[in-house]
Formats: C-alpha cells, structure tokens, sequence
C-alpha cells in the first residue's frame, strides 16, 4: 500500500507536475520523465483505438509486476497520472481529489498560465496533506 | 465475461498469429502488400479471388504447399497479388458471411502493428520506471483488457479480453507451454523465425480453440 508518484500532463503530452512521495521505483532525471509523459500520451491515444467492440476510453490502468499506473483523463484533456502499487485501491479516489485541488489551486490562480508547467505553492500543500509526504501512506 | 482475441508476435515484430472470439467488429482484412505475412489467420489475409474452396481449405495449411487438389499444382499464396488465370475468370464471391458485419475501421495490418507499438512501448515504460527488469502484465480501458506474456526466446502472447476479467498471463502461458510448443515449436513444417510466413497450422488453431473455449471466463 504505498503511493509513488503523482504526474499532471497537459491536453498536448508534455509533462506540467512530477513528484515523488515514496521510494520503491526509480530515480529517473526530469528529462525522462518528461520523455515518459509524452509517451504515455500517444499510448493512451492509440489503446482507445484498438477496442475490439465500439468505442472505447484510453487505458486507465497500466499494470507491471509489482506496481500500477492509474489514470485519470479530464474532459478538458488534462491527464492525472498516479503511480502505485497493485494492492492500493484507493487510487482513484485519490486521483479525484488531487483534480479538485488542481481546479482550486491552479486553474483559479491569476498567475498561472495554462498549459506551462504548475508552480504553486498551495497546489503542493493541498497534494501533501492529500497524499502524505510519503514514506507511510 | 469474454474473450476477444489472440496475437502472437515473434522477435522480429511481426505478426505470426492471430485468432478471435467473441468480437463485435471484425477485422478488416489486410491491404494488398500491407506487410502481413502468409499463414497468420485466414481471415485476414488480403482478400484474393480464389473460388473453390477446396483451393482455400488447401492454403489454410502451410503443410499444403505443394497441393494439387484442385488439378493445377500451386506453390504458395505468395504472390495474392496475381491470383490463377483460369480461376480469375469465375465471378468472384467475397466472403459472405464476414462482410456483413460491421468490421473495424482498420485493416488488420495496422492493427497488428498498432497492437505491437503499445506493448513495445509500454514494456519499454514500465522497465524504465521500475529500474529493474520488470515486465509489463496488461492495461486496461472501459471497455476491453489487454494481456501480455513474453517468453525468453521474444514471443509475444498477446490477449485481449473483457475488461473486468482478472489477469489472464496465466493462460497465455498455458498457450504457451500446451499448444505452441507442441505444434509450433515440434512442428518441423513450420519454419520459426522465418520472417516469410506466420505459424498458422491447423492442429494449432484447433488445440488453442479447445483450450480458450474451456476456460471459466470464456461464456
């Protein structure tokens, strides 16, 4: 039961939020993790193409051996990404609270700009006491 | 509760075998030339003008190179592109009961391929992540479940299935160890890593049927 990570891409791939909260997974540098997102993105683009019987969303869980990528694709095209291990359960839950403090304190702060990467300081306090700073969780 | 389809991709990234179940859209066959080797599924391969359908039971079977059952000796389906002279001149049925249904609106060569990029990349992704050499298991959307197993010689069994079934690697592997390896990997007919033609074979095609269809997820 640990949370990883947590990332924010924007509706163009490119990654806008990254942060870690428990070891377990690597320690990769912002440039691949930025090179991750973009990834993610075209994926989840193609995998609702390839739906056997009518339309289909894009994946929203991504599982390996000993950990799992939930996702969460806004309306607006913003996607939550949050990194886990397999037994956690609340991760969606949690994915829909870290959006509820992305609308209050991003999308409602004037000196943001849409679209660039988040740098505010009341986004990372409302997703600390969310998620923890990670070691227990 | 349902099982969809099954890929299997070989090191070379291509496509050497494809079966399907319960689908709803079926694949479109693949264009002419389109990179889809022979013998992966009968129903997809590009669509050709054989009429009798001794001819087409007769290549169904790459151990039928060489059959003369219709009276004309023909090598291979090679060459789809230039279907027998004296068979061209029959109108041609296309295949009836497939074309009625609402097929997908990819042919099934870029399907193949848009199938493997994902588990390429996703395998590539969850490596990377993880720091370790760890193995993507499946994705899941709102509608189906991807599966993946990757033996050490770089097969890759691909299935895909209802999204709300529980992990299905151990089928794979059961596909894996039961009928690919008896038929496929026994089977001196089939060339392996040949990158010319797929491993459809009947007695494969059959064991794997019996096999999915008496699983407990399977309606």
């Amino acid at each position: 039961m640990a949370i990883f990570g947590l990332w924010v891409i924007n509706k163009a791939g490119g990654l806008v939020y990254q942060r870690d909260f428990a070891d377990g997974l690597a320690q990769l540098t912002s440039n691949e993790y930025l090179v991750l997102a973009g990834t993610l993105h075209g994926i989840h683009a193609i995998t609702s193409r390839l739906s056997p019987t009518g339309s289909s969303s894009g994946a929203q869980v991504i599982e390996g051996e000993t950990f799992k990528m939930t996702i969460l694709l806004t309306v607006t095209g913003t996607k939550f990404v949050l990194l886990t291990s397999l037994t956690e359960m609340t991760a969606d839950t949690v994915l829909q609270k870290v959006y509820e403090a992305y609308a209050d304190a991003v999308m409602k702060n004037p000196f943001h700009t849409p679209e660039m990467p988040i740098r505010s300081e009341g986004f990372d306090t409302r997703i600390t006491t969310l998620i923890g700073t990670g070691q227990s969780s | 509760m349902t099982i969809y389809s099954l890929y299997i991709f070989d090191r070379h990234c291509n496509c050497v075998y494809y079966q399907d179940w319960h689908r709803a859209k079926r694949p479109k066959p693949a264009g002419e030339g389109g990179g889809i080797l022979p013998a992966v599924a009968h129903a997809i391969s590009p669509q050709t003008h054989y009429t009798d359908p001794s001819v087409q039971t007769a290549f169904a079977s790459p151990r039928n190179t060489l059959s003369s059952t219709s009276g004309v000796v023909v090598a291979v389906n090679n060459e789809p592109a230039s279907p027998l002279p004296g068979l061209l001149q029959m109108p041609a049925p296309q295949q009836p009961a497939v074309s009625q249904q609402p097929t997908s609106e990819l042919p099934f060569d870029e399907e193949a391929k848009l199938v493997y990029g994902v588990i390429l990349s996703l395998r590539n992704m969850i490596k990377k992540l993880s720091g370790r050499d760890e193995q993507f298991v499946n994705y899941r959307t709102s509608t189906y479940k991807l599966h993946l197993y990757e033996t050490l010689s770089g097969y890759k069994f691909v299935m895909l299935s209802d999204h709300n079934t529980d992990s299905l690697r151990f089928v794979l592997r059961q596909i894996y160890t039961g009928p690919f390896l008896e038929y496929v990997v026994r089977n001196p007919l089939v060339s392996m890593n040949s990158r010319e033609r797929g491993i459809d074979n009947e007695y494969f095609r059959a064991s794997t049927d019996r096999l999915i269809r008496g699983l407990s997820v399977f309606p």
